[in-house]
């Protein structure tokens, strides 16, 4: 019966319970105030009225009783019965006469309880079945790097330690357990990997990650410094490009077998392949020296046996030579790196931690090396020259060479001699590596170092390394030639210089510069959207000395324009605008010479800002197409890349067409022209910007033709 | 051709440590009609040139008692060497080392093993300069 009809059946009850006694002592007294008379009639409606309230009040407690037992009771059973089954079991189900008594309600307690156990088990279900999956795939990786044959390490930012395999512990000599969270450094040298992960850092920074990738080669050692490691780090990302922790992979480097495979091979070759043309030259020299045939002509063929078998003889050994330098040149895990970041890091820690003024000069090349210890032979040199000569001001620059790059370390003084250089040779450089030496770093870029001396008293020491095989930016295309400019205006051919006109153009300090832009059409609509100088002193290039700024163009970046410069809308979005990098410029220029290729464009989109900045770009400029023009006048191409190779210059593809970049290119082609021009009797400013205007005409009518 | 005569005369000095090259080669600048003398070791060459200048010195690279690098070195910061030639006949046939050899001052780089025609055009070039 329903809840609802069994409350109205009670009070049905009670009302016309109420109702019959109401009614009934009503009727009743009626009845006896007809009758009776008055003392006998107060006494019996006391009587009645009494009997009445009783039966009142057994009614109620009647009703109550009923209600108790209908509803109160059993709606307690349903609560207890819910709390047994949520709280402590499961399959605990509501007591039959309860379902009975309350029917719907506790149907529909019964369905809710049913549908939040099974959400409950559901959720338990999925929970185990992803720990699973979870632990399967950890295991899985465990596996993995378990039969690696390098040791793994991964570490978070804190290079606290993460996840590694057992041929890690082996590699590093531990016994037991590295101990996850524990800090990489307990059981590495620091420095090598703080380095390699600083360039991985530079790297994704200016976007160089995407093309090169996030992964560094790089040698460490075990804390104690008697295994060398070599090393690879791979910086790890999230899906915004932070780097969230690194890997590394490392084995032991005196455990390269297939390189002792191929050195096993060569040797084998050197000493059995040799008996052979040994033999024959022995039998014959010996028996010309102990035994003189004596007629000439067996004489003369025993004499030709001993010169073909030596000649037999220095060839297999050229081969042999050529093979093992084959060998030697793939030998250590070695990277490219750009002479740029290698030179400024010493330079900052040559400031920083001896105080030695260090500048970073000439255009920066790839080379191949291992960064760390070449960061420290660089700094030991510099570090030893001062302290036998006090010399404490030096240039480093890094110099192309047919395959090789020189790193040289220059001074005003006298050079080092070989006997102090032979000294240095067996010097061990920072603990980190391992004690390894200066013959030890050498030995490992199989390279050597001398120190030699110019007319004008400049020393220096040079280091030749490998030049790197130029990876260059498949990204970007060969620069259509910009269309040249003649408007000779835009040079401020009219501002006087007195001071400046008139001094040698070795003398003055430049700002050698480059702008990249939106497209080639500057009063159309085109905006710059990077701009980069970088100054030249006294006949050298101040690489560390350099401007270098993205521009918000205020418009889109052409399609077609972007894989000229490789730059995108995106890396201009958070730039500031022409107006604020313009007078940055400005501020950089200060009053020094103005210097570019095809300077007419550049400077026309300098000049379109002016309004904007309220800065003037009055400095006298130079053009390297017009003074090039000049020089070999009867050579049809001026472009960059012609000229860099007219002068023997070489440009790396990746320094190539970003402002910066050019900037140096077009600074070092700058330098060769003033040695050209000042043979050619053109010496000071005012002379150079002469030829320059005479060449418009002559640029001009070439072009016609 | 007024040279001739003079170039018969002049004097070369022989800085190497194998005695088995040291013959042939004493041989084969004698036969051009060079002065010859020779040196064993660093320290004796450097001797020899401080007592009498030749016109050239074959150095070899790896002597004892100071090396052939540091020898043209020295050679080369010293005036009254200026005139002398140096030419390097070493085992060292890396490009570094040639590099290097070129740098300190030498005026050729002659790797071993040498066809003995190619070290003599050398020698008469480097002297006829």
């Amino acid at each position: 019966m329903r809840i609802r009809r069994r409350v109205l059946n009670a009070f049905l009850i009670a009302a016309v319970g109420v109702v019959a006694i109401v009614g009934g002592l009503i009727w009743h007294f009626s009845q006896l105030a007809a009758a009776s008379e008055a003392g006998d009639l107060q006494i019996r409606i006391q009587m009645y009225g009494a009997v009445g309230l009783v039966a009142l009040l057994a009614l109620f407690a009647i009703l109550w009783s009923g209600l108790d037992r209908a509803l109160i009771v059993p709606l307690r059973e349903l609560a207890r019965s819910l709390r047994t089954a949520l709280h402590a079991n499961p399959d605990h189900r509501i007591a039959p006469q309860v379902v009975v008594e309350l029917a719907e309600l506790a149907g529909a307690v019964e369905e809710a309880v049913d549908a939040l156990i099974k959400g409950r088990e559901h959720l338990d279900e999925t929970v185990r079945q992803e720990t699973q999956l979870h632990t399967a795939q950890k295991e899985q990786l465990e596996a993995v790097l378990r039969d690696l044959y390098e040791g793994v390490i991964i570490c978070n930012l804190n290079h606290q330690i993460l996840l590694y395999n057992h041929r890690a512990l082996e590699l590093l000599h531990v016994s037991g357990e590295l101990g996850l969270g524990r800090s990489l450094f307990q059981f590495t040298n620091r420095q090598p990997f703080l380095h390699a992960l600083e360039r991985l850092n530079n790297r994704l920074l200016d976007g160089r990650g995407k093309v090169r990738g996030l992964t560094a080669p790089f040698v460490a050692s075990t804390g104690s410094g008697d295994v060398s490691l070599q090393c690879k780090m791979t910086l790890l990302t999230d899906a915004t490009s932070q780097p969230t922790s690194y890997v590394i992979t490392f084995e032991d480097q005196t455990m390269e077998l297939a390189e002792l495979g191929r050195r096993d091979h060569l040797l084998h070759q050197a000493t059995d392949g040799m008996r052979k043309p040994l033999a024959n030259l022995r039998a014959a020299a010996e028996i010309l020296s102990d035994d003189p045939p004596q007629d000439q002509k067996t004489r003369d063929a025993f004499t030709r046996v001993v010169r073909d078998e030596s000649h037999n003889l220095s060839a297999a050994m050229e081969e042999l030579s050529a093979e093992f330098r084959d060998i030697i040149t793939g030998h250590w895990p070695m990277t490219d790196i750009y002479s740029a970041n290698l030179l400024n890091a010493a330079v900052r820690r040559l400031r920083e931690e001896e105080g030695i003024e260090a500048i970073m000069t000439g255009v920066p090349h790839w080379f191949h090396g291992d960064s760390y210890t070449l960061l420290e032979l660089l700094y030991f040199l510099t570090h030893a020259v001062q302290k036998i000569s006090g010399v404490s001001a030096f240039d480093l620059e890094a110099l192309a060479g047919d395959g090789v790059v020189y790193v040289d370390i220059m001074w005003t003084g006298s050079g080092v001699t070989e006997t102090h250089l032979q000294g240095w040779l067996d010097q061990r450089l920072d603990e980190a590596l391992g004690g390894i030496t200066v013959r030890g770093v050498l030995d490992r870029h199989r390279t050597d170092l001398w120190s030699s001396k110019d007319d004008v008293g400049r020393a220096r020491i040079r280091l030749p390394l490998t030049a790197g095989l130029t990876e260059g930016d498949a990204v970007r295309d060969r620069l259509p030639p910009r269309p040249e400019f003649y408007d000779f205006a835009l040079l401020n051919p009219d501002t006087r210089h007195e001071d400046l006109g008139a001094r040698p153009l070795k003398s003055l300090t430049y700002v050698v510069f480059d702008t990249e832009t939106t497209g080639l059409n500057p009063s159309g609509g085109d905006e710059m959207i990077s701009i980069a100088g970088v100054r030249v002193v006294n006949g050298r290039i101040l690489t560390g000395e350099s401007f270098s700024h993205l521009i918000h163009p205020g418009r889109k970046i052409p399609e077609t324009s972007i894989r000229f410069h490789g730059i995108t809308d995106d890396m201009v979005e958070n730039q500031p605008p022409a107006s604020v990098v313009v007078r940055e410029f400005h501020r950089f220029v200060d009053d020094a010479v103005l210097v570019a290729h095809n300077a007419a464009f550049d400077m026309k989109f300098l000049k379109l800002k002016e309004q904007a900045t309220g800065v003037v770009f009055d400095n006298p400029v130079l053009d390297t197409l017009l003074l090039s023009v000049f020089l070999h006048d009867h050579i049809e191409s001026h472009s960059l890349d012609a000229i860099a190779e007219r002068f023997g210059v070489t440009v790396d593809a990746e320094t190539r067409h970003t402002a910066l970049g050019d900037s140096l290119v077009t600074a070092s082609l700058f330098l060769k022209m003033i040695r050209l021009l000042d043979a050619n009797g053109v010496t000071t400013l005012d002379q150079a910007r002469g030829a320059a205007e005479k060449m418009v005409e002559v640029r001009k009518l070439q072009e016609q033709f | 051709m007024g040279h001739v005569g003079r170039d018969m005369t002049k004097s070369v000095l022989i800085a190497e440590k194998e005695a088995n090259l040291r013959l042939s080669l004493r041989y084969l600048m004698e036969r051009q009609g060079y002065r010859v003398q020779e040196a064993e070791d660093g320290a004796d060459t450097a001797q020899r040139v401080h007592d009498q200048v030749p016109d050239l010195v074959l150095i070899g690279v790896d002597m004892e008692n100071r090396s052939g690098f540091d020898l043209c070195q020295s050679f080369r910061s010293d005036p009254s060497c200026r005139d002398m030639k140096i030419i390097f006949i070493t085992s060292k046939a890396r490009t570094v080392e040639r590099d290097k050899g070129m740098a300190l001052g030498a005026d050729a780089y002659v790797t071993k093993p040498f066809a003995n025609a190619d070290l003599m055009a050398t020698v008469r070039t480097v002297l006829e300069d």
